[in-house]
């Protein structure tokens, strides 16, 4: 037992340097903003950049008309490329979110075990792999096999970027959903893929569809592998089987031209880029964060968040 | 203080001659490696609340995962032994281990009524996942379950709430009512109260006693006043083994094991 | 580690501890005073009141330890048979002051042969002795030799208390009769201590 003597006596050795302490945490306070601000700088000098400059090319007629000739007196708008990085987003999901979805399912429900270990190191090989390499090896694959630049080749190029995402984001909101309740699931007598797909991934649905949202934001972006398999073009999709053109290649297209107004038009499109990805982003967690506070209060409850 | 001298057995009912719903025989079970349940054998009577105590890791969380075949879900899981339901055995290669957890409903230690599903919903959710479609047999059901689980008066106005937004001991209710919904005839329960406050642990071993007229319980508990309180038989497990079992009364009165008559004592560890 | 009901345990050992000692000197002394001719009735009184005293502070005890430590297995059936004992020893008591009241009563009983009762007050005064030990040390052989014993007694009590019909003496033969009467009841409740001893170790009721 310790008596009251001795701890008085203890107590006498604690340090009692709070007026000490009290600066050095409004120091380290000071340090941790002051990293913050510069994280955040490059982001907002970008988009101060962009808007501003891209600012001046925004007219009706630039976002829906052909690309002009170059250098003349109508520089015409991108339109094409719009409705290229829609469909290239369209169709690469078509193809990467169901595949993604369901190794992620097998991932979280069937993979422990070394075949499982085996896929996930090769997910998160494929994760940082150089996109440049994936529009090569879907040119090799598609455009040559076939003989020309289509959007199935783009599409598929970017379904392999989207796919690692996926695949890493769905596995992980499935193994946020407590065993528990696979357990009960059990319990009542259903089917084990009754058990994932009606209980399990309804839990994790909010989870899946931010991971999707990040993919799709990363593939509308990205401008290597469009550069081997869909060529770009200055036309509207007449027919999926030939070149289209997609924002991300419009927009190097424009900047490297030495004309002015070229060069403010890839303002523009890079402006146009960036409001596509923020309002997919902003978007969807309006609408599926809405209920926030129950939301969070759910996943309190559930002993997911603390 | 005293030395327990040798003694003579005492005389009471005879249990080999009531009805048994449930045999369990020469049940080993492990997982991992660790030896977890040590060739155990039980009947279990039909219509009466059986309770499982022993210290933690004695095994009898494991033993009633066995029950209901749920015990091979574990990781590196294996299993040897036969569990007679009705004198059928559970484990015979012919029969689907789907089949057999609807026979024998589980409810948990932690609540946990499934999160994106009404009130409504988690209860009918073994139904319609096993293939029900008529909306009057889900009523019927969802409601006759709801009150044996002294439920209904508390959510009848308004089943479509979500199911987590009851308190811990409606929540604990309403899985109760969701294992009831299948229809089983044995109920297993894993320490169903141990999250729960004093009123709402109240409710849920009244509840038990109601429920005893039409179903055989067996429920697995660390607290000893709840054995004492709400079983007809008990048995004592430990280290894996079933070192006692008998009539509550007899057990707690009057234990014939050495060991069993320290740990309900209080004179483990 | 001490459980939480040990402390109260002991205590309850202590006053039992008390109980049978008072009861082994208030039976001593009853019968011998009376044997002896003195009258011990004031002492025995004492002796008898403060028996009644403790037994409502092992009472208090053993449904305080019931109330706040549902005590189970051997704990529960020490409780129990404590309790039963306690009111055992009451009873010796107060059949030993019963005695001494005999004397009070009837006075100078010198020229009464007290036979019979010289033999019967030996057994009686080692079974109340043979019950205390029994109690301590929770020998079952001592609680076979009460039942035997206190057979013994009876069959003694049924064979002399009619003959004191045909005695000649009348303040003799009433006192005589009150007195093995007393004595008797004293075996009983000293052989029901082995009984409740019985029940603390083999858990077996007898009624």
């Amino acid at each position: 037992m310790i008596t009251p003597e001795q701890r008085a006596e203890f107590r006498k050795h604690f340090r009692y340097n709070v007026g000490r302490r009290l600066v050095l945490d409004k120091i380290v306070k000071g340090v941790v903003f002051s990293c913050v601000i510069v994280a955040i700088v490059p982001l907002v000098a970008i988009l101060v950049n962009v808007f501003s400059n891209g600012a001046a090319a925004l007219t009706w007629n630039f976002l829906t008309e052909i690309p002009g000739a170059v250098g003349s007196d109508d520089p015409g708008g991108i339109g094409p490329a719009i409705q290229g990085t829609m469909v290239l987003i369209g169709m690469s999901s078509l193809i990467g979110v169901p595949v993604g979805v369901m190794g992620g399912i097998f991932l979280s429900e069937y993979g422990n075990n070394r075949y499982g270990r085996t896929v996930r190191f090769f997910n998160d090989v494929l994760a940082e792999f150089p996109t440049i390499v994936i529009g090569v090896f879907a040119f090799v694959l598609i455009v040559l096999t076939v003989g020309n630049f289509s959007v199935w080749a783009g599409s598929f190029a970017l379904s392999i970027v989207m796919l690692p995402i996926i695949m890493r984001t769905t596995e992980e909101s499935l193994k946020l959903v407590p065993v528990t309740y696979r357990e009960a699931g059990h319990a009542l007598g259903i089917r084990r893929y009754r058990v994932i797909f009606t209980i399990v991934l309804s839990s994790a649905k909010n989870g899946l569809v931010t991971g999707i949202l990040l993919a799709v934001a990363r593939i509308a972006g990205e401008t290597a592998p469009l550069v081997f398999t869909i060529l770009g073009s200055s036309q509207f999709i007449s027919d999926l089987n030939g070149p289209i053109d997609a924002l991300p290649l419009r927009i190097w297209r424009l900047s490297s031209l030495p004309y002015d107004s070229a060069v403010t038009q890839g303002w523009g499109a890079a402006f146009i880029l960036i409001i596509m990805v923020l309002s997919i982003n902003i978007g969807v967690r309006y609408i599926f964060l809405r209920n926030k506070e129950k939301t969070f209060l759910k996943f309190k409850k559930m002993g997911v968040a603390s | 203080m005293m030395e327990t001298a040798t003694k003579t057995p005492v005389k009471g009912v005879s249990i080999d001659d009531v009805k048994y719903k449930l045999i369990a025989e020469n049940i080993s079970a492990s997982y991992d490696g660790i030896v977890a349940v040590k060739n155990v054998s039980m009947k279990f009577q039909d219509r009466a609340v059986t309770a499982l105590i022993g210290p933690s890791g004695c095994g009898k969380t494991t033993f009633l995962r066995c029950l209901n075949r749920m015990h091979e879900l574990t990781k590196n899981a294996t299993l040897t032994g036969k569990v007679l339901l009705d004198g059928e055995d559970l484990y015979s290669t012919k029969v689907d281990p789907i089949i057999n957890r609807r026979k024998i409903g589980m409810v948990f230690q932690k609540p946990n009524p499934f999160p994106t599903m009404s009130i409504y919903d988690n209860v009918a959710c073994g139904l319609k996942l096993n293939g029900v479609k008529d909306r009057k047999i889900l009523d019927e059901v969802v409601e006759g379950c709801l009150k044996m689980a002294s439920l209904w008066n508390e959510v009848k106005n308004d089943l479509k709430k979500p199911g987590m937004s009851l308190s811990g001991g409606q929540q604990q209710r309403l899985c109760i009512a969701r294992a009831l919904a299948i229809q089983p005839e044995v109920l297993l329960m894993d320490e169903p109260a141990s999250a729960l406050d004093p009123i709402a642990t109240q409710k849920i071993e009244e509840m038990i006693q109601e429920l005893k007229k039409e179903y055989t319980i067996i429920i697995v508990t660390h607290n000893m006043q709840q054995a004492t309180r709400v079983s007809d038989y008990t048995g004592f497990m430990y280290l894996g083994d079933l070192v006692e079992f008998g009539e509550t009364k007899q057990i707690f009165e009057n234990p014939r094991n050495e060991i069993t008559a320290k740990y309900v004592q209080g004179q483990f560890g | 580690m001490t459980r939480l009901i040990d402390p109260h345990l002991q205590n309850l050992s202590e006053m039992m501890k008390q109980m049978s000692d008072l009861s082994i000197q208030s039976a001593n002394l009853a019968i011998d005073s009376y044997l002896g001719g003195q009258n011990a009735r004031k002492q025995v009184h004492e002796l008898s009141s403060q028996m009644m005293n403790l037994y409502d502070k092992v009472g208090d005890l053993t449904f305080e330890m019931i109330l706040r430590y549902q005590p189970v297995a051997s704990d529960f059936r020490l409780i129990r048979s404590s309790l039963e004992i306690s009111y055992g020893f009451t009873r010796l008591s107060r059949y030993a002051y019963d005695i001494t009241m005999v004397r009070e009563t009837f006075g100078d009983l010198s020229d009464c042969k007290n036979e019979v009762i010289y033999t019967l007050s030996g057994e009686i005064k080692q079974m109340v002795q043979l019950a205390v030990e029994c109690f301590a040390t929770l020998d079952l052989d001592k609680a076979h030799e009460l039942r035997t014993d206190e057979d013994l007694v009876d069959k003694y009590y049924n064979k002399h208390l009619p003959m004191l019909i045909t005695m000649g003496n009348v303040k003799c033969a009433l006192a005589d009769a009150l007195v093995l009467r007393y004595m008797e009841r004293m075996a009983d409740h000293a052989a029901f201590v082995g009984d409740s001893v019985n029940y603390i170790v083999t858990g077996a009721r007898t009624y």
